[in-house]
């Protein structure tokens, strides 16, 4: 116990360390660089540019921390530091716990999750500096109107095959789940209809994160006590 | 100096590699560390080497995307800002909107029309603005990811079949938001490329059991991201 307890603890010291300096590169590079070139803003400056970004972005990012978090694990500084969450780190943590079999929330899962996150955010980081250094001769080829078609449509192309492959696994750790796809059905079902009968939830997936988890919990349990969904121990 | 001569300087690239520098760094100790406990729990490292495989191919098409963000990006904010931006906590789909949002803060029509006033003085208000917009996410990792990861862990462990079902919950309700919110909401084009890429999966799923090949299993996410895209500029030409 006191091993598992020592691994959690390394790994939040060294998020927490980690996000507290690249915290202090996000807001001191600007600043370095203000006093450098002396064009120093007044705090009055400051706030008018970025009130209406913060007044935006930040509960963004709240829905966002609020509904991934669980998944992540500790894996969540990691993921928050690099950014692309929902497109490409979730996608990473989900198919890592699947292909080892490690369950979410347990240690194992938190393993595997930073694991993937970590080589995610790294070859991302390459391929970023790659292409500033190729800047020029890459353009013509990415800028080119079939791959901006294909690239504007990698969602749809990622949640399929992400789709498939959660709605196929009826594993969680030790349990099987039977039936596993109707808790999946039923919020979906919900967040159609809201979209169509009540507003368009485009661009708002962070907040309609926040209210399907709670209502896909409470189907799931209706499910469970009526034994419309069954969770058995495997091998039983 | 203007607007773009800052931007583009020589000490904005040392202290943003420096920055990067340091995200890089923490990758690969996080890595490690997971790693090490990942192997003490049991998992081989041919599991541990597939999932870095998995997770490596499957990023590489994604991140072309943001090096297209990139390119749109440094037009307007210089190289090196437009770099940092994309590679720590930034998305594509933000950063274009952010830097504009930032732009109108500062009293200009748009992004466009800051970089042609081209005036040094915004440099820090924007650059500043947005940074603050975007760090809500690591600040809150790093007042409440602890208390989350261990209320989750304990949890899972007392409650034990309802526990298993909940921790499942999670993932169900991202799937249940974005399989339409990425299919139907977007039309049929968006639609028809889901369905592309499920089918894709299922039939790796299908010769992955039948012929016994685990190997495909590392290939699964990264085949069908890739083919689904291509499908997408067929069903975008068959429709159009």
């Amino acid at each position: 116990m006191s091993d598992k307890n020592s691994y959690f603890n390394r790994a939040h010291r060294l998020g927490r360390i980690g996000a507290l300096i690249s915290i202090l590169f996000m807001v001191g590079i600007p600043i370095v660089i203000c006093v450098v070139y002396d064009v120093i803003p007044s705090f009055n400056e400051v706030i008018t540019t970025a009130v209406g970004l913060l007044a935006v972005y930040v509960p963004t990012a709240l829905s966002e921390f609020v509904s991934y978090t669980p998944m992540l694990g500790t894996a969540c500084y990691i993921t928050f530091i690099t950014g692309n969450v929902g497109n490409m780190k979730i996608p990473c943590a989900l198919n890592a716990m699947e292909m080892t079999d490690s369950p979410l929330g347990t240690e194992r899962g938190d393993t595997v999750s930073a694991i993937a996150v970590s080589v995610s955010s790294m070859v991302t980081m390459a391929i970023i500096a790659l292409g500033v250094v190729l800047l020029v001769p890459l353009q013509p080829i990415l800028q080119n109107p079939t791959v901006q078609v294909a690239t504007s449509f990698m969602l749809p192309a990622l949640f399929g095959s992400m789709v498939v492959t959660n709605v196929a696994n009826n594993k969680s750790g030790e349990y099987r789940i039977k039936n596993r796809v109707l808790t999946m059905l039923a919020p979906m079902a919900c967040v159609i209809a809201f979209h169509y009968l009540v507003m368009p939830i485009n661009g708002k997936e962070g907040y309609t994160m926040i209210a399907t988890i709670p209502l896909t919990i409470a189907l799931a349990y209706i499910m469970y006590r009526t034994g419309i969904v069954k969770v058995e121990k495997e091998g039983k | 100096m203007t607007f773009l001569s800052i931007m583009n300087s020589t000490p904005l690239y040392i202290m943003v590699m420096l920055g990067l520098g340091f995200v890089f760094l923490l990758c690969v100790l996080t890595l490690r560390q997971a790693w090490q406990r990942a192997r003490e729990l049991g998992l081989t490292r041919e599991e541990i080497m597939g999932v870095v495989k998995s997770s490596a191919l499957f990023c590489i098409v994604p991140s072309l995307s943001v090096v297209v963000g990139l390119f749109s990006l440094q037009a307007m904010i210089g190289v090196p800002w437009a770099w940092f931006r994309l590679s720590v906590v930034g998305a594509v789909s933000y950063e274009l909107v952010a830097a504009d949002m930032a732009a109108t803060g500062a009293g200009y029509d748009s992004l466009s029309a800051l970089v042609e006033a081209n005036d040094p003085n915004v440099v820090g208000a924007v650059m500043l603005a947005m940074s603050l917009g975007i760090i809500g996410g690591v600040v809150a990792c790093l007042l409440f990811g602890k208390s989350i990861q261990t209320g989750m862990t304990s949890f899972r462990e007392k409650s034990g079949a309802w526990g298993a079902l909940v921790m499942s919950c999670f993932v169900m309700a991202l799937m249940a938001v974005f399989a339409p919110a990425r299919s139907i909401f977007m039309g049929p084009v968006a639609t028809l490329t889901l369905i592309t890429s499920a089918l894709i999966t299922i039939a790796h799923r299908w010769i992955i059991k039948k012929f016994g090949v685990k190997w495909l299993s590392n290939f699964v996410m990264a085949d069908a991201l890739i083919l689904g895209m291509v499908s997408a500029v067929f069903w975008n030409a068959l429709l159009s």
